[in-house]
């Protein structure tokens, strides 16, 4: 049900692989209702349609079937450069291996998604100061991404999602290669911003750590919901399996 | 940020990079040698050209070359010679009888072009006197005397202080012979003009030729080689009755030699670009390849193809532009000295003076030659980011993050 308030407004996604020869319904008919401010974590088994639903989500796959709204820009019928700059403006990514720039230094992955946004030079310095405080790296900022700790470089990619000032964060598995003490830590920055900047949060994981800490949490399995744990205040969020 | 991203992975795989650059200096030194070894050795066949066989420009009567019949002489030839004497850009202007004839000795004969010339200003213009390796020069006080080269003189049977007879007709078209005695002999860089060319004075022969203080060629040598069609244009204004050409239309062999050899040049240069080509694509391709992840995640976070385009085609120019100023250096330093101590091919010297090029070059590169270098390099770097670039464009974000 869309309000003022919707992120995201996901319809009827089915996402099929080998059409022709073997069907594989990664995703199959799947509805999904995000509101700003939410902290979700979708779980499910290996190869439920986890990384694909989030895929849909991102614009960084299309669907088979049904489409992907994103603040009433319907994203499925976006292409090519266009879908590039919608996710560059609107879009902030966490991937599971962190997958900073290796020749770049902390500082310049953040920047560098500005820079690609055209921002004023000044905004960027000041942005990209108020990111690397924020996630508590701003004595690495001169760092390569291989002298940091994977819970550093993890910390870092988050201030990189931030840095455009997207709509909402996909972050894919994002602890799953990180010790608990680091997990933690990236869990805390992740729900300091979602409580005080009211950024929205969609992971993917397996890790209970998040699903522990997450407001809402959607079930996948074989590419349907099973089960979406909103919690009252969301209870208008909806899922439809068929 | 793109260019910076692009300089940097250039040192992520510093032995792959390293064995790029190194073949870009290894070439482009090849290539800018060999082209300025070129260059050195065509610049010599016009040097050699202007100063023994055309000079920069001549003067003749319009039907003179059509068979060289000397009855085609430059009416008032003096005066005419003085006014181009008088023009400021021109070094030397020297009058000559140019007759076809035969030299013949008790031994033999053999048909040759008698150059009847003015002694003091032919060696102002062709340095005639230098190329004496025997004898002397014409001396004023010893008449009928003539210069003959190595060449005839061992085919003749000849030596120096013997007499020999030129048979050729006068103007008139009646056959003349004159006996000369040998006081020099001399030596050119070009065995074939040896052979076929000997020097009289002219005031030897004018008479007998029936052209009495008259000339039916005036050789004409520049300050500079720039001037040529500025002098020429000004020199058939001031004798449109007579036919001027420059050294490229008298001599268009040698002009045709200079296109073809800068052609040649380009080609080789072609060819090693060529296999540079195929290095860098192969680099790039592996590059690419390694990076499939990394360029998925950038499409992924918002770097449009363009970017990614720009990206890797900063990186191929800069990897090759990396290895320019190594190949440049060693290039340079090469010809700078070769430039100083000439390259001798002794053994082949026969070989070289057969066509007409002396057996020591000195390789040496204009600016013009140097900038196209440059440039085919930095084309060929573009040329082959392309492929690499192309199949960057292809991946897919998702795809390409699940490498």
């Amino acid at each position: 049900m869309k309000n003022n308030n919707t992120v995201i407004d996901a319809h009827n996604l089915v996402r099929v692989y080998d059409e022709k020869t073997v069907p594989i319904y990664a995703l199959n008919r799947v509805h999904l209702h995000i509101e700003r401010g939410e902290f979700t974590a979708i779980k499910g088994p290996s190869g439920s349609g986890k990384t694909t639903l989030l895929n849909m989500l991102g614009g960084l796959d299309s669907p088979t079937e049904g489409f992907v709204e994103i603040n009433g820009t319907n994203i499925t019928k976006l292409k090519g450069n266009k879908l590039i700059d919608f996710r560059l403006n609107n879009i902030g990514f966490v991937f599971q291996s962190y997958n900073l720039v290796p020749v770049l230094t902390a500082r310049e992955n953040v920047e560098f998604i500005m820079l690609l946004q055209k921002r004023p030079t000044s905004e960027i310095k000041k942005r990209v100061n108020e990111l690397l405080q924020q996630v508590g790296l701003s004595e690495k900022a001169g760092k390569r991404p291989s002298e940091l700790s994977g819970g550093q470089q993890q910390r870092i990619a988050v201030a990189r999602a931030l840095a455009p000032k997207p709509q909402f964060i996909l972050a894919d598995e994002p602890t799953a290669n990180l010790d608990s003490v680091s997990a933690g830590n990236l869990l805390d920055i992740m729900a300091k911003l979602n409580k005080e900047e009211n950024m929205t949060f969609i992971f993917s994981t397996h890790d209970q750590r998040v699903i522990d800490r997450a407001r809402r949490v959607i079930t996948l399995e074989d590419g349907k919901i099973v089960a979406d744990t909103a919690p009252a205040s969301t209870e208008h969020t909806h899922y439809e399996t068929s | 940020m793109l260019l910076r991203i692009a300089w940097r992975n250039i040192g992520r795989n510093k032995k792959r990079s390293g064995i790029i650059i190194g073949a870009v200096t290894l070439g482009l030194a090849a290539g800018i040698f060999l082209m300025a070894f070129y260059s050195g050795m065509i610049e010599q066949r016009v040097r050699l050209a202007i100063q023994n066989e055309t000079s920069h420009l001549q003067v003749h009567h319009p039907d003179f070359r059509k068979d060289y019949d000397i009855k085609y002489y430059l009416v008032n030839g003096p005066a005419s010679q003085k006014q181009i004497q008088s023009q400021v850009e021109v070094k030397q202007a020297a009058g000559r009888i140019i007759i076809p004839g035969m030299i013949a000795s008790p031994s033999g004969s053999s048909g040759i072009t008698i150059n009847a010339v003015q002694p003091e200003k032919e060696n102002a213009i062709t340095g005639l006197q230098q190329k004496v390796r025997a004898g002397s020069y014409f001396n004023p006080q010893k008449e009928n005397s003539i210069l003959i080269s190595e060449k005839l003189i061992k085919k003749l049977k000849l030596g120096i202080g013997k007499k020999t007879i030129l048979t050729f007709q006068d103007s008139s078209g009646n056959m003349m012979a004159m006996a000369y005695r040998i006081t020099g002999v001399f030596k050119t860089s070009n065995t074939p003009f040896d052979e076929n060319n000997v020097f009289v004075n002219i005031s030897d022969i004018d008479s007998l030729a029936g052209l009495h203080h008259q000339y039916n060629e005036i050789a004409i040598l520049l300050h500079s080689g720039s001037s040529l069609k500025v002098v020429q244009t000004k020199l058939k204004s001031l004798f449109p009755e007579y036919e001027i050409l420059n050294w490229q239309e008298l001599a268009p062999e040698i002009a045709l030699t200079v296109s073809v050899g800068e052609q040649m040049v380009l080609i080789f240069m072609g060819i090693i670009l060529l296999a540079l080509a195929f290095g860098i694509i192969n680099t790039m391709l592996m590059a690419i390849l390694e990076r499939t992840r990394e360029i998925g995640m950038l499409l992924a976070l918002g770097m449009n193809r363009l970017r990614i385009f720009q990206m890797v085609l900063w990186e191929t120019v800069l990897l090759v532009l990396a290895g320019c100023p190594f190949g440049i250096g060693i290039a340079l330093a090469a010809i700078g000295i070769t430039h100083q101590t000439g390259i001798r091919f002794k053994k082949f010297s026969e070989v070289y003076a057969s066509f007409g090029y002396n057996d020591v070059i000195f390789p040496e590169l204009n600016l013009r030659q140097f900038l196209i270098i440059m440039i085919l390099v930095i084309l060929t770097a573009v040329l082959s980011s392309l492929f690499p670039a192309w199949r960057a464009l292809r991946l897919k974000p998702a795809v390409a993050m699940r490498k």
